[in-house]
């Protein structure tokens, strides 16, 4: 079962349903500089768009897979019944809607459990004795060195009377490494999901903590536009099955006691010893809105998709305490919006498609939510911190031929009254991925792509600016239980990949480290990628 | 010179620019780029004569703070810890330094310090780790860069604070060798066997270099191992032989300070200096280059006028000679000349101090006796006339300049003679404030400027004299500017505008020739007690002429007359004198007899030009 993942994501916006994973924001952000940027960092990144079916409940789009392989997506006035599930058919909600005047409603034969996962693993040697490294330098960079990672979903699924389904949905999210590799019983856990969601005729709520996104570009494992991980709930609106808005609202409050949350000591007032007393607590709100309209031909299945797309982040004002001196310094509030859009054209046939986005933030709304700004205006906020990003991401399939594209430019600038900052600076990536299907469940890739970071810092001993870039080609043979297709999955894979890193790259590592001493990394390993039934990655 | 990196992007053809930005060697609106005071600048002479000069003494930490992202670890309030204060501070204040009447600024060293020790912070920048590299607490190199470039630009120049003589505290001795740095407690405490406390970072100084012992005795040469703590910036120091034992004495820290003959024995020569600061091995020929490059490389990257240089006394004069010609050289030949070196020997024997300046060394030196001998015994202490000396001392002080200091400019320097160029300066970083010293003394401050300004040589005021700080010692001394928010209308600030003011507009007061023609033993109710007389006229000023008189004395009001004495001018009878300090623009006449009696109210002071070239500005 295949459903095209532009058209879902209609349905999902307006569900309040994100569309592609996330996570890997948490750790790459606007204005971020970590991981790929800042040497010596470890990069988690985003999972990547899944087919999966989605809980449609509303007129819909149909999408079929046809005998060779190939998939159609319909506009259809009937939610399908299209995948395998535990719980009640769309005909056991219609049986429990007839008892409605007799019995309170309730969930129809107990609901349905599901589970769902989206996960990756790769190993994989730099060919001179030690493992193989990311070795990015701008934000986003190509995906094809990126570290394990996983998801596990439990979703409970309900049907109630009044066309009215439910679903509580559980993401536990595993990051790289694993007690296999490391021999520690200890892992890093994550709690991507805990969020309940109703949908009740045009209308759709979710309140919890959710990853709240729409569409990405997969090679990059980045959601250029939307890309929400809040504790909130959201709204949405179908007006038919072309049109539908969404809006939600959020916080984070991450644990940084000079930014956002500080707790301190204080005697406690009965007794002996402390007590902790919470003197620094401004979350981030964050507010989205988002508009979708779907543009399909009658009696087509190709179609454009355009998305527009707003943010507003506020923090209110507060201090932080130097816990040794007890002396506060003053935080002030400060705030930031984005404005984006998408547009996106699709065949609707075998998942070729072509997106755009574009989006400008300023002020707060450049730096992620999950990260703390790491530098400020004179008056510490982030007035006049700016970023612009136009970023594309497409994929192309006929026969026993495919091609993934990716690629952006960005433009970032901090808020530093400093005309020179390592948080000022152009980035941009090209990405290609042709491949070749080999049979039904073999194929092999090739990957090209070229990156490059240009700061707003001079180069000690020469009067340009420091400029990162590099070239990385790849090959992928693999096998693909699923059928043909960019996004068949699972993935069984061979990975070789080598970069040649210019002398701008290297200067970004301390002198010490491998990455500031080599201009060539390879990355030669073995790796499988698998997405099923999840609701992040419909 | 505006940079483009602000625009945020060129929104009509933004793939395009995009593009284009990612070009290489392309930069366009909207793209980052590097302009030309971001980039390495080329060199170049910017002054035309140092005795025309206001030096500004600042600690960088201390003075503004322009940029907030590189407040590490700042502790606020805490003077011996970092405060935040950075170059581009100095670069968004030009304005109240030029207001001030400063033309040239002196910076404390810029290369990368061991961050902290002993919960003691590196925010004056003498904990040297790197010579080659930057103190990222001040900004990077293009911060740098844009300051002087600014200052030039606003027609100022910058000095820079180097030491040659020792590194930060980058190793320690293993005197025990078990390979770690200890604090040891050797002995019994009975008889012939004290309690001796023996630290392994700066064990006491040993002519032999520190030793290696155990309960069983010695065994020769104490290991030198240099810790490696990144969390402070404490790493193997560089650059090149820098990061080697053999660059380093290795005989312990100083606990004499004697001169011999008016020149440091060999303790005070090779010992490491208090706090344990490596003493580098400035003997050894590849040492030498290494800090002649290292230091004229800094020029090279940011276009210093001129070194102040820390601790000369500590080290050899034959490294001077070495030093000093090497960078004069090597900076001549890219087209900076006329670039200042003088010296810092905290030390009151002016012979010693005279030492640094002669043929083949530095062009002039921090006047170090002047501070103690003048400005401390005549001007801090004239609250206590027990311990206020006469105005002779200044005259005997001034009168040594040409025996003591060189008279010879040094080849390829600055051409003018070491003794016409010495670094006037009340208090420094290293020493309490005046106002500390005086007892809050305000009128015997601003009296002190005065002549600080208008003596022979270069004027220097060190940060926040202008805003009556009073701080103690070190680091009560290095208070933080900024909390002022930078007021220009204070009693003294405006003096010290008014004194700049002058002695830019007499050339007399800047190049004149001083002759002494009135200076007393009395300190008490004599009639000329605390007088002090002296010409700036001649020279290099030509025609030119200023008469300063000044009273010292905090009680009396005494004139330039005892008895049948009357102070006697160069001047020819007649001749009518305009006070430019006095508001009122008071005139006075000289006698037919070339004498001048004036009255002066207790610390104040008079600077007197002839009424003919006040009238012609000149």
């Amino acid at each position: 079962m295949f459903r095209h993942r532009l058209c879902s994501s209609l349905l999902l916006a307006a569900a309040g349903v994100t569309s592609f994973s996330t996570l890997a924001h948490a750790q790459q952000q606007p204005g971020d500089t970590s991981a790929p940027v800042v040497p010596g960092a470890t990069v988690t990144n985003p999972p990547p768009p899944v087919l999966a079916p989605l809980p449609a409940r509303s007129p819909s789009l149909q999408t079929t897979q046809t005998n060779d392989g190939t998939t159609t997506t319909a506009p259809t006035e009937a939610p399908p019944t299209d995948r395998t599930t535990i719980g009640p058919s769309t005909r056991a909600t219609d049986s429990l809607q007839a008892t409605e005047k007799v019995d309170a409603p309730q969930s129809a034969a107990g609901g349905r459990f599901e589970f769902g996962s989206y996960g990756r693993v790769q190993v994989a040697s730099d060919l001179r004795g030690g493992t193989g490294q990311p070795a990015n330098v701008v934000s986003h960079g190509t995906r094809i060195d990126e570290d394990s990672y996983a998801e596990l979903e439990l979703r409970r699924e309900d049907d109630f009377a009044h066309g009215i389904h439910t679903k509580v949905v559980a993401t536990l999210a595993l990051f790289a490494p694993f007690f296999h590799f490391n021999g520690q019983e200890t892992q890093s856990l994550a709690v991507r999901n805990l969020y309940a969601q109703a949908q009740y005729g045009k209308l759709t709520m979710w309140v919890g903590s959710r990853m709240y996104r729409g569409d990405d570009i997969y090679l990059l494992d980045w959601w250029p536009l939307d890309n929400q991980n809040t504790y909130g709930g959201g709204l949405g609106w179908n007006f038919d099955d072309k049109n539908s808005v969404a809006i939600h609202a959020g916080m984070t409050r991450l644990d940084d006691p000079t930014y956002q949350y500080q707790q301190i000591q204080v005697v406690a007032p009965f007794g002996s010893g402390v007590t902790n007393v919470t003197t620094l607590d401004r979350p981030r709100l964050i507010e989205s809105a988002k508009y979708t309209h779907l543009i399909i031909p009658k009696g087509q299945t190709a179609g454009v998709k355009l998305v527009a797309y707003g943010e507003g982040h506020e923090i209110s004002a507060g201090t932080t305490t130097d816990t040794v001196t007890n002396t506060q310094q003053a935080l002030p509030s400060d705030w930031g919006f984005m404005v984006g859009g998408e547009a996106a054209f699709f065949t609707g046939k075998r998942d070729t498609f072509l997106q755009i986005f574009l989006r400008h933030a300023r002020g707060l709304a450049a730096y992620d939510p999950l990260s703390t700004p790491t530098t400020f205006g004179q008056d510490k906020t982030t007035q006049g911190a700016n970023e612009t990003v136009l970023a594309i991401g497409g994929n192309y399939e006929k026969d026993w031929f495919g091609i993934l594209v990716g690629g952006y430019v960005r433009f970032f600038r901090d808020a530093s009254a400093s005309q020179t900052s390592l948080q000022k600076y152009d980035e941009g990536t090209m990405v290609l991925r042709p491949q070749v299907y080999i049979g039904d469940h073999w194929g092999v890739a090739v990957e090209g792509s070229y990156q490059e970071r240009r700061y707003a810092e001079t180069v000690d001993t020469s009067n340009t600016a420091l400029v990162a870039s590099e070239w990385r080609a790849g090959i992928i043979p693999y096998f693909s239980p699923a059928g043909r297709g960019s996004y068949k999955r699972p993935q069984f894979r061979l990975l070789y990949a080598v970069t040649a890193r210019n002398e701008g790259a290297r200067e970004l590592y301390a002198p010490q480290d491998v990455f500031a001493q080599r201009a060539v990394e390879h990355y030669a390993g073995v790796g499988v990628e698998w997405w099923f039934n999840s609701s992040s990655y419909p | 010179m505006k940079r483009t990196s602000k625009s945020p992007f060129v929104f009509s053809f933004p793939l395009l620019a995009g593009l284009a930005c990612l070009l290489p060697g392309v930069t366009t609106g909207g793209c980052v780029s590097i302009d030309s005071q971001d980039a390495k600048p080329i060199i170049a002479t910017h002054v035309a004569d140092w005795r025309d000069e206001v030096i500004y003494q600042i600690l960088v930490d201390r003075f503004a703070d322009g940029d907030v992202n590189n407040d590490y670890s700042i502790s606020p309030g805490a003077l011996a810890k970092y405060q935040g204060g950075d170059w581009k501070g100095i670069e968004d204040h030009l304005d109240y330094l030029q207001a001030l009447g400063v033309t040239t600024l002196w910076i404390s060293p810029v290369v990368r310090n061991i961050s902290a020790d002993a919960n003691i912070d590196g925010y004056h920048g003498y904990w040297q780790e790197n010579l080659s590299e930057i103190n990222p607490y001040f900004g990077d190199m293009s911060s740098l860069r844009e300051m002087t470039a600014a200052a030039h630009e606003a027609g100022m120049k910058v000095v820079l604070d180097i030491v040659c003589n020792h590194m930060g505290q980058v190793f320690f001795y293993d005197i025990n060798k078990n390979g770690l740095p200890d604090v040891s407690v050797y002995g019994s405490g009975g008889p012939g066997s004290p309690l001796t406390q023996v630290s392994e970072y700066a064990p006491d100084y040993d002519p032999n270099g520190v030793q290696s012992y155990s309960s069983a005795g010695g065994s020769g040469r104490a290991p030198i191992i240099f810790i490696n703590d990144p969390t402070v910036d404490r790493v193997l120091p560089g650059p090149g032989i820098l990061g080697s034992a053999a660059a380093y004495h290795g005989k312990g820290q100083i606990l004499s300070y004697d001169n011999i003959n008016d020149q440091p024995d060999e303790e005070v020569m090779t010992g490491d200096f208090p706090g344990g600061l490596k003493d580098i091995a400035t003997e050894n020929e590849e040492v030498r280059a290494t800090l002649a490059d290292a230091f004229a490389t800094w020029v090279e990257q940011a276009d210093f006028d001129g070194f102040l240089i820390d601790t000369v006394k500590h080290v050899e004069h034959s490294f001077w000679t070495e030093f000093g010609n090497t960078v004069r050289q090597r900076l001549k030949a890219e087209g900076k000349n006329n670039f200042l070196m003088f010296g810092e020997a905290f030390d009151g024997d002016d012979i010693l101090l005279g030492s640094y300046t002669q043929p083949g060394q530095l062009d002039s030196v921090f006047y170090f006796s002047q501070h103690y001998t003048v400005f401390q015994r005549v001007f801090e202490y004239a609250h206590d006339h027990t311990m206020q000396m006469g105005t002779d001392q200044i005259q005997t002080l001034w009168d040594a300049k040409t025996v003591n200091y060189g008279s010879i400019p040094q080849t390829d320097g600055v051409p003018i003679a070491p003794y016409k160029l010495l670094v006037n300066f009340l208090d420094n970083h290293d020493v309490p404030r005046f106002l500390y010293d005086s007892a809050g003394d305000l009128p015997a401050l601003r009296n002190a400027l005065t002549l600080n300004m208008m003596a022979e040589g270069i004027p220097c005021i060190y940060y926040g004299t202008e805003q009556e700080f009073n701080g103690g010692n070190d680091p009560a001394n290095r208070e933080v500017l900024w909390n002022t928010g930078f007021p220009t209308t204070g009693d003294t600030f405006t003096h010290i505008a008014k004194l700049a003011q002058i002695r830019k507009q007499y050339i007399a007061l800047r190049r004149g020739d001083t002759k002494v023609i009135w200076s007393s033993t009395h300190v008490g109710t004599e009639q000329d007690a605390g007088i002090f007389a002296f010409e700036r006229a001649g020279g290099d000023a030509g025609s030119a002429y200023g008469l300063v008189v000044m009273n010292t004395n905090d009680t009396q009001t005494s004139s330039t007359a005892n008895g049948t004495a009357t102070m006697t001018t160069t001047l020819k009878g007649k001749t009518v004198l305009v006070d430019v300090l006095d508001p009122a623009q008071a005139k006075y006449t000289v006698n037919s007899d070339s004498t001048l009696s004036l009255t002066l109210k207790p610390q104040t002071s008079m600077i007197l030009i002839p009424q003919s070239a006040v009238s012609s500005g000149s």
